[in-house]
């Protein structure tokens, strides 16, 4: 097969539904089918269900409403023949044997030869799937296991039989990787899989131990969460995400599947609380409430949690552990005195001695199992890496200590590590022994792989600059939360200094978890608080300049943002040549929502943006009354899609779907910018002045009667307003950026001065959500 | 006094704005259709009209240049057929009619087509590029106040209850939907051809309008207040037209009027209670033709609001049997510059249809006016 231009999904179950989803959010058509409903409206009842859901659901499993349009609901007693049109069919009906491989016999009779065909099927191996089916069926067919939801599970676990073809199979990765943006680990054709067998091992096991030592719900959860860099969800929390439901059934399927001598069968307990539950349909967020709810009495909300011993609801408390809070790194939590030390022991001694199990069960790669544990469960650390953490030795010595078996990879590393650093390249041990290079994806461009062996050509305590090679440099924020602050002002300067001299090109781009949330808002307070007002305007000042040079800077400037870009961090893109965003991109503007303007060129950009949009009427007002409306409300775009229809992006900006694949799409449109560059030229804006800054405070009145907006929200969008239409301006002035940009610091400096503005910072430092005053 | 007679009445469906099947149509070809139907149902020479006189709420984009010599182009109307644009807002067309009907007592004319388009669709309320006098905003601030505010002002004054308003717009829906049922409404609709095909029927009427449903809405406006967008008129696409003349045209060309003009008025109120700009212009209009309100047998006040609606008819002593028969714009809709010619065209058919003497067409407008006129049956 040449590509994958058009896919098919069959099955409009959750999971279907999702995949269907992501494959448009990737631009591609995608046809979903499902069975003819008995006494149902419509033929295509169930895709059309599915979707129309799907399109309710929070977080949205579309990208864009375009993305929706590209999904044709359908059925397969009508319209089997139409996956002749497909390059790859997706199997994702109910986990059970004779129903797959029927469909298999329809499909194949139907399909073009070469048609790659997948199964997500979580438990049922390959072997059995394909047994009796035609060679050729059993040349193009593999298994493709999501994890939920689609969207946004970055994990896909590929599992390929004796007889899948190689090049087919990598077609497929391919496309999953490049357009669907997953990570692609490579799975034995072994029950459950990776993430899942050892997934469901560590539920299982932590809820029975939790059984065993009286540890209330919320005391496990955390203890198992972030001392281990699991979500803060731990264990029951993460129960209650997935469905309780979920839970017996996967359990059973792999128990039926797993030989008896696997440690799978001896973490194995009837729960019978958990059995109750779902039989009185406490199935989790889904159904009424899980271990966790929150109960609603008397116009009441109380949080309760169960009582693992009664199986009755309580008022949930918050764990009291002071101790967990002190201790340092997760072996340290594995040493505490009492009940939460035996527990966290209990629960990770044997999950990280079932991981060492797997090597060469259900991976011969560690890396592997160390991925698909992050990127499936949102592990921060693999089970491998949390070993090294924790101190292989230690491990080994408690578990033969507990007299559980000590599986050879954990036994025979003899003070060594699962990873070490050589010669600037990570390495990982092998199941065989010695070490060889992590391997990344073709391709794939890490900033963390290049720090190994570089050092930064620049760096000072809020940011570093890094040469990623073929003349372009990368500045990267390593503030807490990326926090953008005065140090990284200097730094960008600095940088483009260099830049002028030596290089041809900046990528402005880090790998947290956030592109950047903004301001320091923590050291804007403090500065209130004690009336530096005039550093306070320093530093807007020196944003502006700053992001001034950068636009007008000699050279191309390419930023490339994943997860928020807040604030000052939306407003670094707005200033830039080209973004390159990861389509997960969260971008906006959103200082009104602690009582301020954007104030670093934030306005200046978006009416520049909107004053050339066609998609506006002509006249001074429309460009502006839409960046209003935009900045006012605070509205942040719920992926990189929807920021274009905000205009935070241009149709130019380009969008990676893989995360890591970012860096290199970014340096690619960089190097694409260098040759015949040309600084932006300067823009004028002509606005309507006072009678513009009327109409819209009037909206903002209207919204405040409405009981939308608050009093101090007036106040801000009074300043909005004023900045947006212009001050004083006439509507026969032009007014260039540096106009605009004055009256963004005025009201900046009239906002930050109010006592309600300091209140929100309080309460977003605090809390982090900004006080409704 | 030359006698001015109302000659002919027709107008387009209404469909509700953005969602509706006129949505993707032009004012100005909308309207356009509605006039050149008018003209060919009365079978008059076109060259024999004086002018068309167009009202227009918001006369911009779309609605701009001066529409309504664009519409008589459009309409084929004979070039020696004038065209002007008029705005008094929601009173536009209205005072199409009372223009023509000046002109004709003035002797400037003997017949005039008296239109009215609004496309809330395609140009917004406001309009594009909305930009308030500051100083006036300062010294008046009602001058620009929003509709939804002014209707909870007259709500709060006159002590319109929500139920009041809500059991008037269940009836304005089930009065509206029952005509449209028994084809009444059918006689005066122009079947119009849009790209989607052609569009005969109202869109915004619910015949399935409940008390209960509208009793779960939230208040559109104002967190603590009684306006939801149940009991407001909904933002509407739509034209209309109706010929004014003198008798003696009517006559020569054995037209059929539906009933003569007997007086206009407008008046200006305060602009935060401008829902009850209808009380002082009727008022001056019923005086005018000598008549108290007791007199009338029919009566379109259009309802912007429910809340002005009840408040204007309980100041002027107005029986509700005789108010809006067909419905009312809370289930219609309200195309700003179209509904005054529609109130007009629609009273004088339905003083020619239910008998009685009298009748009363009346509007509030939007910065604090009202406009009224009163019909006489021939």
């Amino acid at each position: 097969m040449t590509g994958i231009r058009k896919v098919a999904v069959i099955g409009a179950g959750v999971m279907g539904a999702g995949i269907a989803a992501h494959v448009a959010n990737a631009g591609m058509p995608v046809l979903l089918m499902d069975i003819v409903p008995e006494g149902a409206a419509g033929r295509n009842a169930l895709a059309e269900g599915a979707i129309a859901k799907l399109l309710k659901t929070e977080p949205a499993a579309f990208m864009s409403p375009r993305a929706a349009k590209l999904v044709e609901t359908l059925n397969v007693e009508d319209h089997l023949d139409r996956l002749g049109e497909v390059d790859w069919i997706i199997e994702v009906v109910i986990e059970r044997l004779d129903a797959k491989q029927a469909l298999y016999k329809r499909i194949d009779a139907v399909r073009r030869p070469g048609t790659a065909v997948s199964s997500n099927t979580s438990t049922i191996p390959l072997d059995a799937l394909v047994e009796g089916m035609p060679e050729a069926f059993q040349r193009d067919f593999l298994i493709t296991h999501f994890f939920n939801p689609p969207r946004y599970m970055r994990l896909l676990e590929i599992v390929t039989g004796p007889k899948t073809d190689p090049a087919l199979a990598q077609t497929v990765a391919d496309f999953a990787d490049r357009k669907l943006g997953k990570s692609i680990v490579r799975c034995k054709d072994r029950p459950g899989f990776i993430a899942n067998r050892l997934g469901i091992f560590w539920i299982q096991n932590a809820i029975a131990a939790a059984d065993d030592l009286d540890v209330p719900v919320e005391e496990a959860d955390a203890v198992m969460g972030r001392p281990f860099g699991i979500p803060k969800t731990g264990v029951f929390g993460l129960v209650d995400l997935v469905g309780l439901d979920l839970i017996p059934h996967t359990t059973k399927s792999l128990r039926a599947a797993l030989p008896p001598e696997d440690a799978f069968h001896a973490t194995y307990r009837e729960m019978p609380v958990v059995t109750k539950l779902i039989a009185e349909g406490f199935t989790g967020r889904k159904g009424k409430g899980g271990f966790y709810r929150l109960n609603r009495k008397d116009g009441q909300k109380t949080k309760e949690a169960i009582d693992l011993k009664t199986g009755e609801y309580r008022p949930s408390a918050k764990a009291d552990l002071p101790a967990l809070k002190e201790a340092k790194g997760p072996r340290a939590v594995l040493d505490l005195k009492g009940r939460a030390g035996d527990y966290a022991w209990k629960v990770i001694g044997p999950t990280l001695a079932y991981a060492a199990g797997l090597v060469g069960e259900a991976s011969d790669e560690v890396a592997a199992i160390d991925e698909a544990m992050r990127l499936g469960y949102n592990w921060k650390w693999g089970p491998f890496e949390l070993t090294d953490r924790i101190g292989g030795a230690y491990v080994a010595e408690r578990l033969a200590k507990d007299g559980h078996a000590v599986p050879p990879i954990l036994a025979g590393l003899n003070g060594q590590t699962f990873y070490r650093v050589e010669n600037g390249r990570r390495q990982v041990l092998q199941a065989e022994g010695g070490y060889k290079d992590v391997v990344r994806p073709e391709g794939v461009l890490r900033l963390e792989d290049i720090k190994l062996s570089a050092k930064p050509l620049l760096k000072n305590g809020s940011a570093a600059l890094w040469d990623i090679g073929d003349g372009v440099v990368c500045f990267e924020f390593i503030s807490q939360s990326n926090a953008l602050d005065e140090q990284i002002m200097v730094l960008l300067g600095k940088t483009i200094k260099l830049i002028k001299d030596k290089y041809k090109a900046l990528v402005v781009y880090n790998e947290g978890s956030n592109f950047s949330v903004g301001a320091n808002l923590g050291l804007a307070l403090f500065a209130a608080n004690i009336a530096a007002w005039g550093e306070i305007e320093k530093l807007v000042s020196l944003g502006q300049q700053t992001y001034g040079q950068l636009k007008y800077a000699p050279f191309p400037v390419v930023s490339a943002p994943a997860g928020m870009a807040l604030g000052g961090g939306c407003e670094i893109l707005l200033h830039s040549d080209a973004v390159q965003a990861h389509a997960e991109s969260y971008i906006g503007l959103v200082e009104a929502g602690v009582g301020l303007v954007p104030a670093w060129g934030g306005c200046k950009e978006m009416l520049a943006r909107w004053q050339s949009s066609p998609k506006l009427p002509r006249g001074p007002m429309p460009a502006a009354a839409k960046v209003f409306e935009t900045i006012s409300t605070a509205t942040v775009a719920k992926s990189a899609e929807e920021a274009r229809d905000l205009l935070f992006l241009r149709e130019s900006d380009g969008i990676t779907m893989n995360r890591d694949r970012l860096l290199a799409d970014a340096k690619a449109k960089a190097l694409s910018l260098i040759e015949g560059y040309e600084a932006p030229k300067p823009v004028t804006v002509t606005l309507p002045g006072p009678a513009g800054g009327v109409a819209m405070r009037m909206a903002a009145e209207g919204f405040a009667r409405r009981g939308i907006a608050t009093k101090h929200d007036l106040v801000v969008a009074g300043e909005l307003a004023s900045v947006l239409s212009g001050g004083e301006a006439d509507i026969l002035d032009a007014l260039d950026e540096d106009a605009i940009l004055e009256l963004e610091r005025d009201s900046f400096m009239r906002l930050v001065r109010t006592e309600a503005t300091l209140d929100r910072f309080e309460s977003v430092i605090e809390t982090g959500r900004p006080v409704r005053n | 006094m030359t006698d001015i007679v109302i000659a002919g009445y027709a107008r387009s469906p209404f469909t509700p704005a953005k969602k509706g099947a006129l949505a993707r149509v032009r004012p100005d070809d909308l309207a356009a259709q509605v006039v050149r139907k008018l003209v060919a149902d009365i079978g008059i020479p076109s060259k024999d009209i004086e002018d068309l006189i167009v009202g227009c709420a918001f006369p911009e984009g779309e609605q701009g240049f001066n529409i309504a010599r664009l519409i008589g182009l459009m309409a084929d109307l004979d070039l020696g057929v004038g065209g002007v644009t008029v705005n008094r807002f929601c009173g536009s067309s209205m005072q199409s009619v009372h223009m023509a009907a000046g002109q004709i007592a003035l002797g400037a004319g003997v017949a005039f087509v008296c239109a009215g388009v609004e496309s809330m669709s395609r140009v917004p309320m406001m309009g594009f590029n909305p930009m308030p006098n500051p100083a006036l905003h300062e010294k008046r601030p009602g001058a620009y106040m929003g509709m939804g505010d002014t209707a909870e002002n007259v709500a709060r004054r006159w002590e319109i209850s929500r139920a009041d308003q809500e059991a008037f717009a269940v009836a304005s829906h089930h009065k509206a939907a029952k005509a449209q049922g028994e084809g009444r409404l059918a006689a005066e609709i122009v079947p119009i051809a849009t790209k989607g095909g052609t569009v005969e029927t109202d869109g915004c009427i619910r015949a399935d309008a409940s008390a209960e449903g509208l009793a779960s809405l939230k208040p559109a406006f104002q967190q603590d207040g009684s306006v939801t967008a149940g009991t407001s008129s909904p933002l509407t696409d739509g034209a209309s037209a109706v010929l004014v003349c003198s008798a003696g045209f009517a006559n020569r060309h054995g037209l059929k009027p539906l009933a003569r003009v007997a007086s206009v008025a407008v008046a200006g109120c305060e602009p935060e209670i401008m829902g009850m700009g209808p009380v002082v212009a009727s008022r001056k209009a019923l005086a005018r033709a000598g008549i108290a309100a007791d007199a009338l047998s029919v009566v379109e006040l259009n309802e912007a609001f429910a809340s002005q609606a009840l408040a204007c008819m309980r100041d002027l002593g107005l029986d509700e049997k005789i108010v809006n028969i067909d419905g009312g714009a809370i289930a219609l809709g309200h195309p700003l510059g179209a509904t005054g010619a529609r109130i007009v065209g629609k009273a004088a058919s339905l003083l020619s249809r239910e008998g009685g003497r009298f009748a009363l067409a009346t509007q509030c407008i939007g910065g604090g006016q009202g406009i009224a006129t009163v019909l006489e049956r021939i």
